[in-house]
Order: C-alpha cells, then sequence, then structure tokens
C-alpha cells in the first residue's frame, strides 16, 4: 500500500508540475460551468413557461431536468478529458526511462500499475471536487435531492475509473504521448457508441452491446438508483483493464 | 556475492546473450567491458530483474534474481545507461521518491545522504530538467545510492559527458570505491577502467572472452610503436635485437610496431635512438587487449 501511495502522490503532483494538468482542469471547469449555467437558464425559462401555462404548472424536477443533465454532459466532457490525463501514464515513462526506476525497484507491477490508476483517480477527484459548488448553488436555489446528487457522483467516478484503466492500457502500448491519446480516446469513443448501436439492433446483439455499452450503465445512477449490478460493472470493467495493463508492464521485463 | 551461470537472453532470433557465466565477490570493483550491442547492458538488466533471461541463473548474495527479486532489488542500486529522471521533479523530491520506492526508512534524510553523497548540494532544489547532463547523471547516481545498497551496477555512468564531466564523474567513482561496495563498472573509457577497477570481464558478440585481474590479464605480450627518422633494415635489425622483442613491423612512413614481452619501452628508445627517435608510444595496457579480444587482432 505504501509503494502505491508513493507511486499514487507521484502522478497527482505531476499533474500539477505540467501544463497539460492545469490545462484539463481549466477546461473541465470552464465547460462543465457553461453547461451548467445554460441548464440553469433554461430550467428557469421553462420554469417561468409553465407557471404561466393556461393548463396549470406542472411540477418540474430539479433532479430530472437539471441534475442529470448536468452529469450526462459531465460524462461526455470527461470522455474527452480522461484520455488527456492517461496519455502519459506510461509512455512518458517509457520516453524518458523512468519505468526502469519503477521495474528495478523492490515493489510489483501490481503496485506500479496501481499507483498510476491511484494518481489519475485521485487528479479527476480533485476535477469532480471543484465542481461542487455547482450543486452548492442548486441545494442553495432548489431542494434537489441528496440521494440523486450522490449517486450522480459515484458514476462519474466510476466512468472515470473506467476511462482511466482504459487510457492506462493505450498508454502502456506506446512511448508517443499522441499515439497512447488517439488510441485511448478511439476504444472509449466505441466503447460508448456501442449504447447507440444497441437501439439499432435486435435480439441477442443487442443485448450484448447494450450491456458492454458504458453509457447504459450510467444512466440509473444519474437518477439515483444504485444498482449493484451497475456498481459490479464498473468494477469488472476497470478490473479487467488493470489486468491487461499489468500483463502489458509485466511483458516489458521481456522485450 | 553475485554469481551468473549460463546466462542467455534472446530475442527472437536474435541472440543478445549466450552462456555467460561470472562471479564477482563481496567488495570487488569489476569493470565490465565490450563493444556496443556485445551484451554489456542485457546483462545488468537482467542482474537487476528490469529483464527477463531465456536460460541460465543468477545471483545476488545467494538470492535467485528472478525468484526472489524483490530482495535481491533491496540490495542492489543500479544507474543505467540513460539515468531513469522523472525531469519535472525536483532534485531532492525525486530521490526521496526513489528512496521511497526502495523501501527506505526515512527517505527524505536518505535522499539527503545521497544528495550530498554525490555533490548536488547545491542543486537540490532545481528541477532535473534545467540541470546539466553531468548533473543529472549525479541524480541518476544519487537515486542508486539512496538505499545504501551493498552491490552499484553502473551501467556507462560518463556516456555523453564532456571531459570535465567525465573527470568529476570519475572522482566520485573513485570515491564510492572507497565504500567496499561491489561494483559492476561498464564504461568506454578504459582509463577509468584501469584506475577503478582491480578485475574486467571483457564480452563480445554475446559471450564472454576473458575474466581476470588486469595484471594477468592477456599475458606480458604489450605492442610499443616507435618512429625513427631513418627506418630501414639496420633500423628493424637493431630493434630485432632488443631483449624481450618477438616481432617488428614496418608500418611505413618511418613507423615500427614492435610486440614485447613486457615493458621493454626504455631498451626500444636506446636502440632506436642512432636512427633518429622522433617518438615512442606504448599503447595503454587494458586497450591493447581489449583490442585484440573484441577485434580479432591488434590493428
Amino acid at each position: 500500500m505504501r509503494n502505491i501511495l508513493a507511486i499514487a502522490r507521484r502522478e497527482l503532483s505531476a499533474y500539477f508540475a505540467t501544463p497539460v494538468g492545469w490545462l484539463a482542469l481549466s477546461a473541465f471547469l470552464l465547460i462543465t460551468g457553461f453547461f451548467f449555467a445554460a441548464l440553469v437558464s433554461l430550467y428557469s425559462m421553462q420554469s417561468a413557461e409553465q407557471a404561466f401555462s393556461p393548463y396549470g404548472a406542472p411540477d418540474m424536477n430539479l433532479n430530472e431536468y437539471l441534475v442529470a443533465p448536468f452529469f450526462g454532459n459531465t460524462a461526455i466532457i470527461l470522455l474527452f478529458i480522461v484520455p488527456a490525463l492517461t496519455m502519459r501514464l506510461f509512455a512518458e515513462d517509457r520516453k524518458t526511462r523512468a519505468l526502469e526506476l519503477l521495474l528495478t525497484s523492490p515493489i510489483t507491477t501490481t503496485e506500479i500499475v496501481l499507483g498510476k490508476f491511484v494518481g489519475a483517480m485521485g487528479f479527476i477527484a480533485v476535477m469532480l471536487a471543484c465542481t461542487l459548488h455547482y450543486v452548492g448553488v442548486l441545494f442553495y436555489l432548489g431542494d434537489p435531492d441528496v440521494g440523486v446528487v450522490a449517486s450522480s457522483y459515484l458514476a462519474m467516478f466510476l466512468l472515470s475509473g473506467a476511462f482511466v484503466s482504459v487510457g492506462l492500457v493505450t498508454s502502456s502500448f506506446t512511448e508517443n504521448q499522441v499515439v497512447s491519446l488517439v488510441l485511448g480516446f478511439g476504444m472509449l469513443l466505441l466503447l460508448w457508441v456501442l449504447g447507440w448501436a444497441e437501439s439499432a439492433s435486435t435480439g441477442l446483439t443487442a443485448e450484448v452491446l447494450g450491456f458492454a455499452s458504458l453509457i447504459n450503465r450510467m444512466e440509473d445512477l444519474t437518477k439515483g438508483l444504485v444498482h449493484t449490478r451497475d456498481v459490479a460493472y464498473y468494477l469488472s470493467f476497470i478490473s479487467f483493464f488493470l489486468f491487461a495493463t499489468h500483463q502489458r508492464v509485466e511483458a516489458f521485463r521481456w522485450s | 556475492m553475485i554469481r551468473v551461470e549460463h546466462l542467455t537472453k534472446r530475442y527472437g532470433a536474435t541472440t543478445a546473450i549466450e552462456d555467460v557465466s561470472f562471479e564477482v565477490p563481496k567488495g570487488q570493483v569489476v569493470g565490465f567491458l565490450g563493444p556496443n550491442g556485445a551484451g554489456k547492458s542485457t546483462t545488468m538488466r537482467i542482474l537487476t530483474g528490469s529483464l527477463g533471461a531465456t536460460e541460465g541463473r543468477a545471483t545476488v548474495d545467494g538470492r535467485d534474481v528472478f525468484t526472489d527479486a524483490r530482495e535481491v532489488k533491496r540490495r542492489i542500486g543500479y544507474l543505467p545507461e540513460v539515468p531513469p529522471l522523472y525531469p519535472n521533479m525536483v532534485v531532492r523530491d525525486y530521490v526521496a521518491f526513489a528512496g521511497q520506492l526502495k523501501g527506505v526508512k526515512d527517505p527524505v534524510a536518505a535522499a539527503e545522504r545521497a544528495i550530498s553523497r554525490v555533490g548536488l548540494g547545491k542543486v537540490g532544489h532545481r528541477i532535473i530538467e534545467h540541470l546539466s547532463k553531468g548533473y543529472r547523471q549525479r541524480v541518476g547516481l544519487a537515486q542508486a545510492l539512496v538505499h545504501d545498497p551493498e552491490v552499484l551496477i553502473l551501467d556507462e555512468p560518463n556516456s555523453g559527458l564532456d571531459p570535465a564531466q567525465r573527470v568529476e564523474i570519475r572522482d566520485l567513482l573513485h570515491d564510492l570505491v572507497e565504500d567496499k561496495r561491489t561494483i559492476i563498472l561498464s564504461t568506454h573509457v578504459l582509463a577509468d577502467i584501469e584506475a577503478i577497477c582491480r578485475r574486467v570481464i571483457i564480452i563480445n558478440k554475446g559471450r564472454i572472452v576473458a575474466e581476470d585481474d588486469i595484471e594477468r590479464l592477456g599475458g606480458e605480450q604489450r605492442t610499443v610503436t616507435v618512429a625513427v627518422a631513418r627506418a630501414g633494415e639496420a633500423a628493424i635489425a637493431a630493434l630485432r635485437a632488443v631483449e624481450g622483442v618477438s616481432a617488428v613491423v614496418d608500418e611505413g612512413d618511418g613507423r615500427l610496431r614492435l610486440t614485447t614481452d613486457g615493458d621493454r619501452r626504455e631498451h626500444v628508445a636506446n636502440a632506436a635512438a642512432p636512427f633518429g627517435l622522433l617518438e615512442l608510444s606504448g599503447r595503454a595496457r587494458l586497450e591493447e587487449i581489449y583490442l585484440r579480444l573484441t577485434m580479432g587482432a591488434t590493428p
């Protein structure tokens, strides 16, 4: 555990020591801030229209009209930003030969992989924590469901974990960070659009595509419904890609 | 301390090292020599646990480098040819991080000791990528020393350095030898090997071609080259008559290459003087042996 935390701390501090980390954080906050402001504005406008409607004013649920779309948009922003955060994790170490320090230290490959994973997740936790003030505004002005907000953050964290695990494995296949970025983003996009392909398919194919889709698993979580099967899905997904990364790093000893 | 038995490493159809065996007793400083691509780095990487072997066995302090890798790595400090640095880190933080990975109890204090040991005190607060190559090499050495290892494996610690930086690193290596550690040093600077190591292992095309104390290596045979103003049959005959000279080859332009048994430079100079001695050079002993073993014959 000590070694995992040591590597995680180094990775986390590396994000703040380079422009990439600050740029990613700034871009994330700027875009999520824009979407939040736009959604609040839209919600206010629609609420006002509903209030003056001659057919009465139906209840415009804050969770349904604001919280869920906000986290839906956040997930898409993460899809773009996380590969930029993970591209350097192994690619840079291989290029600078710093990986040799890790491979010749008395630590296991599992510790190396988990250390890098935890480090990237630490940075994503910082990014997500920076969005808490948006939620604070909602609590100040309205009455969102705490459970929905909490499960939405859980969804973002699990989804980010899945993204990071894919980014780790693609980063381990190249010394070139741009190649790592393109590979990572391409893989994530493919896994993302499987959900769309599901609606165009039938039978077993639709079931398989629906099962593999990262997006489908998130929908219930952002509505406040925490199913064990969804959490288990993300954890299994993360474990699979971390294992693949482990195997790839082990292979460095033979190449 | 280090025992390598029949080590072989193949990359597909390419054999990097084949049937390499040697031993390094505790406290000995050994020079590891060979041309580029001879298999030095491969052997070193196998010993440090960053590379697997196809066949054979290697132990450090009686522990197998493959099955007991963690314990072996605790005992080894390794400086690869390209130091494994994180360019964006501050020197002090980097060395402390290396200490943490190597299981040091107080990494910050250990980093300070290693930094002062390699003379980095003044730049300890600086970011690694802003340092000169010589200093970066020192940071790599500090990383290798931070856990106070019994064994040091240094792969060309002075490659790519300017002459002044080379002298700095050589002086540092001199200091490290006094620590009584077991050291394997690979370098192309043979003068450093002669100055620092008692024993050498020479590897060529993946195989060990010589392994002995420098004094005993290659017997007593040496090469002396003389340049005389009046080279000719008489000069060759006079030099051939010198005791201990076994062969004289006329290289043209007044240059004669002599093969001698032991150091006969004084007698050769006396015999060449009547013919107008212009120059006498005896190639450094290790260089001569190295070239003979790795290039097939003395050029």
